[in-house]
């Protein structure tokens, strides 16, 4: 029986000499002498607790190039250093037979690799978390705990009434030419309805919480934590899929003493580029073919919470397809004609963001608010709705939700 | 005087083992982490570290400044830089650079290279003994960690010492007014805000107190008027001496992962309610503010490293915080502190620790005993 270390190390060079340590002149001679020292530390016969050390070493030191400047500016040499200090830091965890536990570090050293770190030796991280995650599959027992399911709150969602003459309106499988004509020319804000009856994630794979532990449990995640992102006290956090089950949708952990709920929300974050497996039950609606760019330009992210997660209205420089998965989302759209009734923020930082609280208005510093005309719906799983590009949306979910977003041009 | 270093020494730039025959790498090395001051020796001559009068740390190595006007150089690549030091007064290190002061001139050199003459230099007027270049400054400006090595400095700034932090510049003046520019995300210049600045800005929060010394580090900044400490910028690692998030309260009860990841975390501006005493954590502090420790000190020195600090008192007492997961804080654990705490190794040995310097990683404190310095003063 192979062991798991033999496994991963098939999937590396296979020896010194072939492992690349590459870097433009902006990384010193004495980080790239780290790297030589775990990289001859990988291939040694003789075992040697420097291997933990050193790679500790390449991650602090990448760690702090990355956290100087602004991400956008940050070398890119310094998050492929960050990934081989990941690569050794799962070598050293997985070189004699780890627990468990280190195994899961090693899933989440392969994480925050995937998240922070660039694509090193043809993504070898990924090649990683796999073989990681298989081994975890077989040693751990399944845990029949899908009570929760039944454990869950039953919440009674505050669905707002949606006004008739107010609706987005629906169409079902339009054709490409129709789509084109009738809204996305005229920016128009649409939902389409059965096209995407054909996802693995609403037909063979349908998703629900105990699916997403079985792919991805152990996936470390970014999530936000805070009502919404325009708060004081929003702020982001690392959580595994399973912790953030656990403590944000299912209420397991009870963490305030004072008895208020922190909102947790996996948003905006590009899942399917770290987790394959779930990238393989959607697909990019057919509609995007209408744009400039190439299937590689469109962004794809995930949008994963409780009941009462909140987007505050905002506007995207894109289009929008908002393909809902599991559980229903309220949704408000405003033209960007009516930008000067929405008060925008100031600031560089939120400029694309309202003041204005949807469904709590402040009349007295928002007057013209009340005056904006916009659309309103609930979107229920299968449907996609078509927000133009810098049409303003406010978004709140009514239950457990799990959305996929497509920004397209 | 003896020199301690403490902290990083993957490169061995605080102490070397001897060589044992399993060692394969070229340079020799101690341990990457020292938690227990150790006294530098140098291979050359024992009795040489004796008369070192000042440090200065890089991430991998540790430059000497000899009374007899030598710099020494000690951890990665050491042994192959041989610049002919002689009559140099002062001396300043980056990871990429080492920058000279002769009584004539100033010479800075790619340390990488094995270049035969220096990257940039200046010739100055010779100062008399006393007076000297305070380096990083320099006549009209100062010298930077990266290229370009110079940066000018308006005369009217009137600038008496200049500490180089990661991204960001700590000014003191003459009048003792600070002033700070460069980076700005984590708090650091000290102006309220999370904006960067490019050229000197005073810090208003502190105008009216007269500071006598200043140091900056990776994302955070120090500065010390009439024995009081006066703390900004980033307290991630608890570098400012405030309540820090991540850190746990009880050393004891924190378990023993030494390779634990650090995470990046977006800075907040608002302290906000932890989770279990209702503590007020801090995560940037964009305001100077005044640190209180206990037991009541003055302050006489401070240095920063990356993520930690550390300050002399007038009593002869070394307080260190923030990061300490290589051993940095000499408290003898890889525990990150959010307050500061006297270091007993110094007390325990009847050594009264006269000055402190700060690499990225490592500290280095110069100490007499006891004994010596009454002495000297009778």
């Amino acid at each position: 029986m192979e062991s798991l270390w033999s496994k991963l190390s098939a999937a590396l060079p296979i020896n010194e000499e072939q492992f690349p340590l590459q870097f433009s002149d902006k990384v010193e001679s004495s980080v790239v002498e780290m790297l030589t020292r775990s990289r001859h530390q990988l291939y040694s016969t003789t075992r040697s607790n420097n291997q933990t050390l050193y790679a500790q070493v390449v991650l602090d030191i990448s760690w702090e190039r990355l956290n100087t400047g602004t991400w956008r500016d940050v070398d890119k040499d310094w998050r492929r250093l960050y990934s081989y200090g990941c690569l050794f830091k799962v070598a050293a965890l997985c070189r004699e037979s780890p627990s468990e536990h280190e195994i899961l570090q090693a899933v989440r050293t392969c994480d925050m690799g995937l998240l922070m770190g660039a694509a090193v030796m043809d993504n070898i991280l990924q090649v990683f978390v796999r073989i990681l995650q298989s081994e975890i599959r077989k040693t751990t027992k399944e845990e029949t705990d899908y009570v929760e399911a039944k454990r869950m709150k039953i919440v009674v969602p505050r669905v707002p009434p949606i006004k008739e003459e107010l609706a987005v309106e629906r169409i079902k499988c339009p054709s490409l030419e129709s789509f084109n004509t009738k809204y996305l020319v005229p920016l128009k804000p649409v939902i389409l309805e059965g096209i995407i009856d054909h996802w693995p994630a609403l037909n063979n794979r349908p998703w629900s919480l105990e699916y997403l532990r079985s792919v991805a449990g152990c996936r470390t995640v970014p999530v936000e934590v805070g009502s919404r992102y325009t708060d004081e006290d929003w702020s982001q956090t690392l959580l595994t899929i399973n912790e953030f089950i656990d403590k944000y949708i299912l209420e397991k952990v009870q963490d305030s003493q004072s008895g208020e709920r922190a909102v947790g929300y996996l948003a905006q974050h590009q899942l399917f580029d770290q987790i394959p497996e779930l990238k393989e039950d959607i697909r990019i609606p057919d509609y995007c073919c209408l744009g400039e760019g190439d299937e590689d330009d469109i962004t794809v992210n995930a949008w994963f919470g409780p009941t009462g997660t909140v987007s505050p209205l905002h506007q995207d420089p894109q289009q929008n397809f908002l393909a809902q998965v599991v559980g229903s989302k309220y949704v408000r759209l405003y033209s960007p004609e009516d930008t000067d009734k929405l008060y925008p923020h100031q600031s560089q930082l939120l400029h694309n963001t309202s003041q204005v609280e949807v469904e709590n208005p402040d009349s007295e510093r928002f007057p013209k608010f009340v005056r904006a005309p916009y659309l309103e719906c609930v979107l229920q799983p299968g449907d996609v709705l078509f927000i133009p590009v810098k049409h303003w949306h406010y978004v709140r979910s009514l239950d457990v939700s799990f959305s996929v977003s497509f920004w397209w041009s | 005087m003896s020199w301690f270093g403490f902290g990083f020494n993957a490169f061995g730039q605080i102490c070397v083992q001897e060589k044992s025959v399993q060692e394969e790498t070229s340079d020799a090395v101690g341990e990457v982490k020292v938690s227990v001051p150790v006294e530098l020796r140098s291979h050359v001559d024992h009795s040489c570290c004796l008369k070192t009068c000042q440090i200065r740390a890089s991430w991998s190595r540790r430059a000497c400044l000899h009374e007899s006007r030598c710099v020494w150089l000690a951890g990665f690549s050491a042994s192959s830089i041989s610049n002919d030091t002689r009559g140099c007064r002062d001396a300043i290190i980056s990871e990429s650079h080492l920058t000279l002061a002769f009584p004539d001139r100033i010479e800075s050199w790619d340390v990488q290279r094995k270049d035969k003459t220096p990257l940039w230099s200046m010739e100055i007027i010779p100062q008399s003994e006393s007076s000297g270049v305070n380096l990083p400054l320099v006549p009209g400006g100062y010298i930077a960690s990266k290229p370009p090595i110079f940066r000018s400095l308006a005369p009217h700034l009137q600038a008496k010492s200049l500490a180089l932090g990661g991204d960001h510049v700590i000014l003191l003046t003459a009048p003792g007014a600070v002033y700070s520019w460069g980076l700005g995300s984590h708090g650091q210049l000290g102006h309220g805000g999370l904006v960067s600045e490019e050229e000197p800005r005073t810090v208003e929060a502190l105008w009216g107190v007269p500071m006598s010394s200043v140091a900056a580090g990776g994302w955070h900044s120090v500065c010390i008027s009439g024995g009081d400490l006066y703390v900004w910028g980033w307290n991630e690692s608890g570098q400012l001496g405030l309540p820090s998030r991540g850190l746990q309260k009880a050393p004891q009860q924190k378990k023993a992962q030494p390779t634990e990841l650090s995470d990046v975390s977006t800075p907040e501006e608002e302290p906000h309610d932890g989770d279990k005493h209702e503590e007020v954590f801090i995560s940037i502090q964009a305001f100077p503010a005044l640190l209180d420790v206990n037991p009541s000190s003055d302050f006489q020195r401070a240095s920063c490293g990356s993520r930690h600090t550390a300050a002399v008192t007038t009593s002869g007492c070394l307080f260190t915080w923030g990061w300490g997961e290589y051993g940095q804080l000499g408290h003898q654990t890889f525990n990150s502190l959010d307050e500061p705490r006297r270091v007993e190794f110094f007390k325990a040995k009847d050594l009264h620790v006269v000055d402190v310097v700060c690499g990225p990683w490592n500290t280095f404190t110069a100490a007499v005993k006891k004994g010596v310095l009454d002495l000297k003063n009778t």
